[in-house]
This record gives structure tokens, C-alpha cells and sequence, in this order.
């Protein structure tokens, strides 16, 4: 059974996965470097280490996220959109809606049964609903964002961020923190604030149940909790994988179909 | 095709320069309502105003502030750059709000920047509705710039001249139906990005000089075999004014897709219909313009647009429709919705891109969409 990969080179991490019957036989995550082709050759090198092969043991490689066009060693590139919707489609098999965000951007999907496209939405005006707006308001609070998302469940009176702009957002942090407020009541507003945005786009595809979130800010319970009284509908979860590495799964899924002749887009 | 990329990718372009050394006056223009034969029948080289080479914003930003359709900001931050000097006169036209504002902005800021406003600066309003009062309205409002071109410019704008001014432009209009034709067939053998460029350059080129490149373009045309659209996506392009070649070379780039059609004011769709060149050259010039419309600042016609675009779609085959909108401009951002809704109903599938005008900002956001829409087609 062929051995087949996807890479997906997003803004602030790169992953890369390694599957062999569809199933992944290793994966990894890596901070991404100033240089897509740097940030992909480093995680793709750990992932082969990781399952003992090499390059040459790889039938073929998909790669995704805004750095795709600059990995040199794939057979193939492919928008992370479609590669998350098949991604989250593996992660998930009952999903019809996806959600994922990203670094730089947001992105909703409806799916088909086979985890293709059939609409989709990306935010188009600002960082804010993206994975950079919760790095930067993570960083001004001093906690990591995994502390972050865990703020909102220890919040009594969240604050309201008066701007959803990530540069008047940060003043507005900085003069929550000034004023005494508790740190637990400035994460769960951060936490609002990046749902309210997600939100907007998830209602503009009409979302189908089942719905699924992919990326990092998945792992946000924070945000995903928000998002889920905002939008009146329960964002399932999967445990077969991490969600960040939905894009890359399906990146690996695309050259699978690709190698087995009943690919999409052979 | 040098010519035509020349003349729709550089604003000092040797159409320009050929003219101005024949020392007749050149009069630019903002809007497809105002009709190029008016001026072309009395030796003035009408030019539509582009806002291509665009570097910064300072000066747009300034009279016009910042929520705003950035094409109109385009026009005049090029105007305070003295990029616009090669005109005699300009033409602002209503064509939307932030074109209507284009008016005062640029009279305000030529208070603060000296010489930029052109000596014959005239506001040529435009009706919203082609019907009875509309037209006679329109028709009247033809006359009066017929009037003001006259006084200013000491010429006399004949009926004869004005006739003959209409025939050579209906010759331009069959020949880039008959191009427009081309589009239509399995195997299309000319590019969106040429088409457009040679749409694009219409609006610069001296009629004569362009109808002679475009009929040698069209014989090569003819003669061409080779397809440039098996196994590609059939694209339309739609939405906001657009100048934009590159805009058409992003969507073909890649060797996934082929533009082979667009609904954009500086395309093929004003020139569908020729003019009649029999009876009253005014009001024929004021039925075409004002009846044949298909831009949504017209009142009640979206029907009639619709029906419009289905036909287009249907006879170039369209795989997708690829609706962009500038950011601010509303009537295309809610017409492309209600497109996109009606189209998507019929089985169509659409794309809907919010952007900023200039020279391809957004770009990287612009491609994953656009990767993502090709990928949606190929399933």
C-alpha cells in the first residue's frame, strides 16, 4: 500500500503528516519559520525521522497553507480550504460545516459527504477572528494561549473589547489590565470578541450540523463555547487527531485519492 | 495585441502621446454613460479614466476619506499627482456616489494642488431610470454637453458628425461581438487577459487607429487553431469597475481556468449593441446608453440584468462566475449577492471576492480563493 504525505505551511505553525491506508503512521507540528520552503523542509524532515522513511519512500506529497507554492519537494499543491474540508471530513464523518482558524485567516466550509467543498467563506477585512488576534492578546495578558482559552470557564463578569480591530483591541487589554480588572474576565472577552467575529462568517454558509472545528483555535474551549451559544448549534469534537493537523491530513488524503486513481483533481 | 496593452496598462501610452502631438484636445471621462462619439465627431480624443499606476493614497484619502470605493480615490489621488495633465477637459459622471463625489473632490483638492483641474471640468449628470421622463431627461442632459463642448472647445457638433461618429464606433462594437463570439466555441483560442486588454484600450485608442488593430487583430484571430481552454475551467468575471489586466491574468495564470466572458463597465458588455444609425443621432446615442444598460445604478432593471448575464453565461458555457466587488462599492456588493443567490439556485456556482482596487493588493487571499473555487469546479 502506497505511503503517500501532505505538508501544510501555515503562517504560525507547519505541519506535516505521513499516512499509509489512510491512516496516519506519523505526524508533526512545528513553529514556522521567516521562510515557507525553511518551515517545510524542517517539519517534513522531522515527520520522516519520526516513521523511520525517507523521501523516497513517499508515492507523493501534497502541499497546503499560505506557504504552499513554496515548498519544492511536493508532487502537488492544493488551497488548505479544500484540504481542511477533507481533513475534517476523516477527523469527523458525520461533518457538514467546517471551521477553521488559522494564523492569518478564518475560514467556514460546507462539505459534501466526501469532504468537498460545495460553499465557502474567508474573512476578508482584518486580523481579528484569527489565530494571530489570540496570539498577540495572549501575549499582552502573559499567558500562553492554551491558558487563554481556559480563562473563560473562571470568568464571573467578562469585559466587552469596545473594538474588534487587534490593534485597538490590544489597547483595550492593556487598559483592562491597568484598571485591576481580573485577568480571567479580560481572557473570556478576548475569548467573545474572536467568537463574534468567527461567528458572522459560520452563519454567512447557512452551517449544517454536523459542525467541526479545525486549526488551533479548536482546542480554544473558550472560543469553541462562545462560538457555540452564538451560533445556536454544538461544534462536535474528534478524538481521532489533533484538529491542527486537519489541514495536513487532508493534504495527506488528497495524494492518497491522487495515488489510487479515484482522486478529485486527477 | 503591443498596442493594446500599451494603451490599457500605461496612462502615458502612445496613443496619448500620438494624439498630443497632433495638438487636438483630449477630454477624460469616468463613466460608460458618456458617449465617446459626442467628442470623437468634433476631433477630440475621449479618454475613460483609468486608475491603474496608482502609488499611495494620500492625497484620495484626504478629500475623500477612508469608507469609500477606493477606484474613485484612485482617479483623484492620480489627478493630485499631476498624472491627468495630458487632459483638456474631464467628464464626471454619476455613475455611483463615490464616482458623483469625484466632482467636488477633485475641485477641492485642485484648490490645494495648483493646475490639476482641467479647464473644461463639467458635471454630466445621469438619469437612474430609462424610462419616458428618464430618457428625456438623459436626451436633454446630451444636448446640454453638446452645448457646453461647443462653447468651450469652438467647434460645432453636426448631425452629420455625430452620425458618422456613430458608424465608425459600430464598426468597433461588431467587430468585438464577432470576438466575443469566439468566446463561445469548445475550443476558445484567445485569452480573457488579451480580450480585456483589447476591450480596455478601446477606451484610450483613437476609434479609427483602434478599429484597424482590432480588425487586423481579429483576421489572426480567425486563423488561430490552437486551444487555449481544453481542459480549463470556463471563468465569467463580474462586479466593480474594474482597468484591472492583472486581475484577468490571476484567474488564468495557473493553466486551470479561462475567462471567457465578463460583465465589468470596461468590458465587452456596453458594446453588444449597436447604435441606430438612422433618424436623430441624439436620441439614438441616448437610447443605446441609457436603455441598453446593464449596471446595477440603474433603478428596477435587475431582472433584465439577470437575464442578461444568464444568456452570456449560457452561450460561453461558464464553468463559475467569479463576482468581485470593491470594498465601500455598494451597488455591486449587493448586486453580486443576489446574483450569487439566483445563480447558485440555477446550479450555477459563484464566488464572491470583497477587495480593494489598486495594483493587486490582497493578492494572497485573493489566490487561496480563487485556488479553492477552481478546486470546487474539478470535483
Amino acid at each position: 500500500m502506497s505511503i503517500v504525505a501532505g505538508c501544510d505551511v501555515g503562517s504560525l505553525t507547519s505541519k506535516a503528516v505521513i499516512m499509509k491506508n489512510k491512516k496516519i503512521i506519523a505526524s508533526h507540528l512545528i513553529k514556522s519559520k521567516p521562510r515557507p520552503k525553511d518551515s517545510a523542509d524542517a517539519v517534513m524532515k522531522a515527520v520522516l525521522a519520526q516513521a523511520g522513511l525517507t523521501r523516497g519512500d513517499i508515492a507523493h506529497c501534497t502541499g497546503t497553507g499560505y506557504g504552499r507554492e513554496r515548498i519544492d519537494f511536493v508532487d502537488e499543491v492544493i488551497s488548505e480550504i479544500s484540504c481542511h474540508g477533507k481533513g475534517a471530513r476523516w477527523l469527523l464523518p458525520t461533518a457538514r460545516t467546517v471551521i477553521d482558524i488559522g494564523g492569518q485567516d478564518c475560514k467556514t466550509m460546507r462539505i459534501d459527504r466526501d469532504g468537498n467543498i460545495s460553499r465557502f467563506m474567508t474573512n476578508d477585512k482584518c486580523a481579528s477572528g484569527t489565530g494571530r488576534f489570540l496570539e498577540v492578546m495572549a501575549k499582552v495578558l502573559g499567558v500562553s494561549i492554551d491558558e487563554l482559552g481556559k480563562l473563560s470557564k473562571q470568568s464571573v463578569a467578562p469585559v466587552t473589547l469596545a473594538s474588534t480591530c487587534t490593534v485597538w483591541a490590544q489597547a483595550d487589554v492593556i487598559k483592562f489590565i491597568n484598571s485591576g480588572i481580573p485577568v480571567e474576565d479580560i481572557g473570556a472577552g478576548i475569548n467573545t470578541a474572536m467568537a463574534g467575529r468567527v461567528a458572522i462568517l459560520v452563519n454567512a454558509v447557512k452551517p449544517e450540523e454536523d459542525i467541526f472545528m479545525t486549526g488551533g483555535v479548536a482546542k480554544n474551549i473558550g472560543v469553541v463555547s462562545t462560538l457555540e451559544k452564538l451560533i445556536g448549534k454544538r461544534i462536535k469534537k474528534a478524538r481521532k487527531a489533533d484538529p491542527q493537523m486537519a489541514g495536513a491530513i487532508g493534504a495527506a488524503l488528497l495524494s492518497w485519492e491522487k495515488v489510487n486513481g479515484n482522486g478529485l483533481r486527477n | 495585441m503591443d498596442e493594446f496593452y500599451d494603451a490599457a496598462t500605461r496612462l502615458n501610452c502612445q496613443a496619448i502621446r500620438d494624439w498630443q502631438a497632433t495638438e487636438r484636445p483630449i477630454v477624460g471621462y469616468t463613466c460608460s454613460y458618456t458617449p465617446g462619439e459626442i467628442f470623437h465627431s468634433v476631433d477630440i480624443l475621449p479618454v475613460r479614466l483609468k486608475g491603474i499606476e496608482t502609488e499611495g493614497m494620500e492625497i484620495g484619502d484626504t478629500y475623500y476619506g477612508p469608507f469609500i470605493c477606493s477606484f474613485p480615490k484612485c482617479l483623484l489621488q492620480l489627478a493630485g499627482k499631476e498624472k491627468f495633465m495630458f487632459l483638456d477637459g474631464a467628464i464626471i459622471t454619476p455613475g455611483c456616489d463615490g464616482m458623483r463625489r469625484l466632482d467636488e473632490c477633485w475641485r477641492k483638492a485642485a484648490e490645494d494642488y495648483k493646475g490639476i483641474l482641467p479647464d473644461f471640468f463639467y458635471y454630466f449628470d445621469v438619469p437612474h431610470k430609462s424610462e419616458n421622463h428618464g430618457m428625456a431627461w438623459y436626451i436633454e442632459e446630451l444636448r446640454i454637453l453638446i452645448k457646453k463642448i461647443e462653447n468651450h472647445f469652438n467647434v460645432k457638433v453636426t448631425d452629420d458628425n455625430l452620425a458618422d461618429a456613430i458608424k465608425v464606433y459600430n464598426q468597433g462594437r461588431r467587430m468585438l461581438q464577432e470576438i466575443e463570439s469566439l468566446r463561445y466555441r469548445d475550443d476558445v483560442v484567445v485569452s480573457g487577459t488579451d480580450i480585456f486588454a483589447a476591450t480596455v484600450a478601446g477606451t484610450v485608442m483613437q476609434r479609427e487607429a483602434y478599429n484597424q488593430a482590432l480588425r487586423r487583430w481579429l483576421e489572426e484571430l480567425k486563423n488561430r487553431t490552437t486551444s487555449l481552454s481544453a481542459g480549463k475551467k470556463r471563468l465569467m468575471l463580474i462586479g466593480s469597475i474594474s482597468d484591472e489586466i492583472e486581475l484577468f491574468r490571476m484567474l488564468e495564470e495557473n493553466n486551470d481556468a479561462i475567462v471567457v466572458g465578463e460583465n465589468l463597465c470596461f468590458g465587452i458588455r456596453h458594446e453588444g449593441n449597436e447604435i441606430d444609425e438612422h433618424g436623430d443621432p441624439v436620441e439614438a446615442l441616448g437610447r443605446h446608453y441609457l436603455q441598453s444598460s446593464v449596471c446595477p445604478r440603474m433603478y428596477g432593471k435587475y431582472k433584465e440584468r439577470l437575464a442578461l448575464l444568464k444568456q452570456k453565461l449560457d452561450a460561453a458555457r461558464v464553468d463559475g462566475v467569479v463576482m468581485q466587488n470593491i470594498r465601500f462599492c455598494d451597488l455591486h456588493g449587493a448586486e453580486n449577492s443576489l446574483f450569487e443567490r439566483d445563480l447558485e439556485a440555477m446550479g450555477m456556482p459563484c464566488l464572491k471576492l470583497e477587495r480593494e482596487y489598486g495594483p493587486m493588493i490582497d493578492v494572497g487571499r485573493m489566490k487561496l480563493r480563487i485556488n479553492a473555487f477552481l478546486e470546487r469546479l474539478r470535483v
